[in-house]
């Protein structure tokens, strides 16, 4: 090999892209533009120079903040009612989910490895018992939580505790399919291993599996609690404790200043739970 | 002569007495849990009680069958297009306040790391000028994202009247927070060596952003924005609860008149309207990764 | 070209990887680096490339001291100094032609670097440096499907197009075949022989560097052991650079480790 390079020769361009990712950014581009004009949009309404002094206006009146004591004890019970509701809502998740979430990944439930010697008429109860877990799971999840707010609401009256019943069972779904994925993608090979040492399912599940998924679980957990305290804050809407419900009335009364008191609250609130989450984030894990 | 075989020494059990962080975390988690009980007034005689049970069994006999007349099914057909254009815009205006605000707050390509030990060490002014676009952009996300989607709708509601818009506009901000955060946790997990050797290069920040953040983020990138997507469905039909169209304005307005054959119907359509979204953005996933 | 005067690198955990080294390295000079694993080669090339900052001593590119330099100056000063790494840092998910051109990003504009990653510029240069290194078939390849080997001459490629004044190249040759190894090393030589580009170089395989190299440099816990023309370096020399050494040969530094390509991204949580 030398320095002197050999002459150039003609160079082929860059292959061109496929006609169908072209036509995926028109489609996007046009789904788009047909968003914009179905949902009356109007970039100019919010941006323009009306809309931004509008904007600032709206600003301006929410200071300063209502400081005054009534207030302010009102603000505390509901931030209170507010974390306990997110607090015991998750765990109530956590716990919806851990009993199902084994019956719901079908590595654990009838395929795979563990059941490669059964009995056709086992796995098939074993498949029913699987579908239902997963439809369960999925109905939880798709019903969104302030559906499920004012059915408990009907169900147990107003207060926070419809709320915590909501946020639970919707956060079940959530958290039984982000840990029957966990379960699904677990490491085969120990599984494999200790099943050939004769051991029973229960007892592959607590060496095999279960130290593996714990982590993923508890992180799952942790950030589904970041989410929640974030729902929590407007379970009031529908009747369901907390917060919301001041804040539903501070916006719909104009009592603006007692709009950013609250807002501030669940600033509070909000970044001290994302904060005590990561901590623990860092010291379970 | 001694024994063969000696008895083994028992060698004790390391770690049985939990640590203290261990023991002093379930004593306060035990505290957290009991105060929230008092404090959400948990009740469970009343959810077990037999007039719940009614209530519960008024919604399931009223809730079937479900509404399927035609002339209600034609009804939805604009609810629930409005519902996925609120959240294929939204999705848009976040995607547009969250990149921008999320490169910016990207520490290894603001002011941390190895790409900024000889430009910036010893010398605080500059360091502190590189931190503020990028404090400032953190608690301006923080904000958007801290706040919920049905506070911000509120409020765009008072801004620009009920209707759609105002729900995109609070899609926007607030999922532009939680992109804003997320792409900026990407970035910063990037592969740092590839970064380093472009910076070795002589590039600018720019150049090794676009030639080595970029590329190497991009199918997380996609694949977390098309994940907020389908978040954004759901979400669009709770802002309708406050006047932000689309069809959760139909299920609130069904769940006051109690007509739960009409919500059982809405809610069915949800599930599939979700259950699209996910397939959908599952195989423009797989494309990209 | 380059002076250093009592130029130490501690990492934390009081790692002394460089340590009071005094060097002179002229404009023009071909010098090879040797040492057992661990010597802190990888290290003074990240000093040498004005990466990493000196804890104590000073170091001198080009008369100036890197000390001194930030902002449009530090990067005048690094687009001047092409570095080929050890571990290729390239960019795995962008086609070859893009990690080639990178080398050209001291020299562009932000604009022309992004209009080149839509419409590659300067592809005939990025072709040529290929042909150099041996697979210009590869220019349209998506880097992360190439082998060890290849991603290392992609590297090498990149570094070619800076055109740079000073060539640091950290271990080139680590994943290639012997022949192409000599191949390389000698590309290099001719290149810096004919350009009067310094060259320096930190090889594991010695018998390349005595026979290619006029200044071995021996490297030790950090310090010079020696610095001889190559007829004056002995067995005996060699036997004391890697004494204690494992036998196996140089094992890779732990922080070098390679990458999984598929996990050098954390997995993000998904709710
Ligand atoms: N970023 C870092 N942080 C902490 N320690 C480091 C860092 N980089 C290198 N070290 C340590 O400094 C020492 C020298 O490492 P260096 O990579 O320079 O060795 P090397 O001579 O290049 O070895 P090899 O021949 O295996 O590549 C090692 O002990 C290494 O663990
Ligand atoms: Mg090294």
């Amino acid at each position: 090999m030398a320095w002197q390079a050999p002459a150039v020769r003609a160079v082929a361009g860059p292959p061109r892209a496929a006609v169908t990712t072209w036509l995926g950014w028109a489609a996007l581009a046009g789904a788009l533009l047909w968003s914009y004009r179905g949902t009356a949009a109007d970039i100019g309404a919010v941006l323009g120079p009306e809309g931004l002094a509008q904007m600032a206006a709206y600003g301006r009146r929410l200071f300063p903040p209502d400081l005054s004591a009534p207030l302010l004890r009102e603000v505390a019970i509901g931030a209170s009612e507010t974390f306990a509701i997110s607090f015991l809502g998750t765990l109530l998740a956590v716990l919806i989910a851990f009993g199902l979430v084994f019956f719901a990944s079908a590595n654990l439930a009838f395929a795979g490895l563990l059941f490669e010697m059964e009995r056709p008429v086992v796995r098939g109860l074993r498949l029913l018992l699987y579908g239902t877990a997963r439809g369960l799971l999925n109905l939880l999840r798709t019903v969104p939580e302030l559906v499920w707010a004012i059915l408990f609401v009907f169900m147990v009256g107003l207060g926070p505790f419809p709320g915590v019943l909501a946020l639970g069972v919707h956060t079940a779904g959530v958290l039984g399919k982000l840990f029957a994925e966990v379960l699904e993608n677990v490491d085969p090979r120990p599984i494999e291993a200790l099943q050939g040492t004769g051991a029973r399912r229960l007892q592959v599940l607590a060496y095999g599996i279960l130290p593996q998924v714990l982590p993923h679980f508890v992180s799952y957990s942790l950030y589904r609690w970041e989410v929640n305290i974030r729902v929590a804050a407007i379970m009031g809407f529908v009747g369901a404790g907390g917060l919301g419900q001041r804040i539903h009335i501070a916006i719909s009364l104009f009592l603006e200043h007692q709009l950013l008191t609250l807002v501030l609250a669940i600033y509070a609130l909000v970044t001290a739970v994302d904060a005590l989450s990561a901590l623990l984030r860092r010291r379970l894990l | 002569m001694p024994p063969l075989t000696r008895p083994p020494v028992a060698v004790p059990f390391p770690g049985s007495r939990p640590s203290r962080f261990a023991r002093v975390f379930a004593l306060l988690f035990g505290l957290t849990a009991a105060a929230s009980w008092w404090a959400a007034r948990v009740d469970l005689p009343t959810l077990f009680s037999r007039e719940a049970f009614r209530n519960a069994l008024v919604f399931v006999a009223d809730g079937f069958p479900p509404a399927l007349s035609p002339t209600f099914l034609f009804f939805l057909i604009r609810p629930a297009l409005e519902t996925v254009q609120i959240s294929l815009l939204g999705t848009a205006v976040a995607l547009v306040i969250g990149f921008p605000l999320g490169i910016l707050a990207t520490a290894s390509l603001a002011h941390a790391g190895p790409l900024h030990e000889l430009d910036l060490s010893g010398r605080p002014v500059r360091r502190l000028l590189r931190f503020m676009p990028y404090g400032l952009s953190r608690a301006l996300l923080s904000l958007f994202r801290s706040v919920p989607e049905l506070v911000w709708a509120l409020v765009f509601v008072r801004a620009t009247g009920l209707g759609p818009f105002p729900g995109v506009l609070a899609i926007g901000v607030a999922y532009g927070g939680i992109l804003g955060k997320v792409y900026s946790e990407i970035f910063e997990a990037v592969d740092p060596r590839p970064l380093e050797a472009l910076q070795a290069t002589g590039a600018s920040r720019w150049g090794v952003f676009w030639y080595g953040m970029v590329p190497q983020a991009f199918p997380h990138l996609v694949s977390y924005t098309l994940y907020r997507w389908e978040c954004a469905i759901r979400a669009s039909a709770i802002l309708g609860f406050v006047g932000a169209g689309g069809i959760g304005q139909q299920i609130e307005i069904s769940m006051r008149m109690f007509n739960f054959g009409e919500v059982v119907t809405l809610i069915g359509l949800l599930v599939l309207m979700v259950a699209g979204t996910d397939a959908l953005s599952l195989r423009l996933r797989r494309r990209v990764l | 070209m380059y002076q250093a005067e009592g130029l130490t690198k501690v990492f934390p955990g009081e790692i002394r990887a460089v340590d009071g080294l005094d060097l002179k390295i002229g404009a023009g000079e071909r010098v090879a680096f040797i040492g057992p694993s661990g010597a802190g080669k990888t290290t003074l090339f990240r000093l040498l490339n004005c990466t990493l900052k000196p804890t104590a001593g000073r170091l001198w590119v080009g008369g100036r001291e890197v000390a001194h330099l930030h902002g449009a100056a530090l990067r005048a000063a690094r687009r001047r100094i092409g570095t080929i790494y050890q571990q290729h840092n390239l960019v795995p998910r962008l086609p070859v032609i893009h990690n080639v051109l990178a080398g050209r990003l001291g020299t562009w504009s932000t604009t022309r670097a992004l209009l080149s990653l839509a419409r590659p510029v300067e592809v005939e240069e990025a072709h040529r440096a290929l042909q150099q290194v041996g697979i210009p078939e590869k220019l349209y390849a998506r880097t992360d499907e190439l082998s060890g080997g290849q991603q290392q001459r992609v590297a090498i490629a990149r570094a070619l197009l800076q055109d740079p004044d000073i060539i640091l190249a950290d271990e080139p040759v680590s994943s290639v075949d012997p022949t192409l190894a000599a191949g390389i090393v000698h590309l290099l030589t001719d290149i810096s022989r004919a350009t009067g580009k310094t060259l320096v170089v930190n090889l594991h395989s010695v018998d390349l560097a005595l026979a290619t190299f006029p200044r071995i440099i021996g490297l030790r816990d950090g310090r010079v052991l020696f610095d001889l023309a190559p007829a004056a370096v002995r067995d005996e020399t060699l036997a004391a650079l890697y004494r204690g050494a494992p036998a196996t040969g140089p094992a890779e530094g732990a922080l070098d480790a390679p990458l999984d390509p598929a996990t050098s991204c954390r997995p993000l949580p998904r709710v």
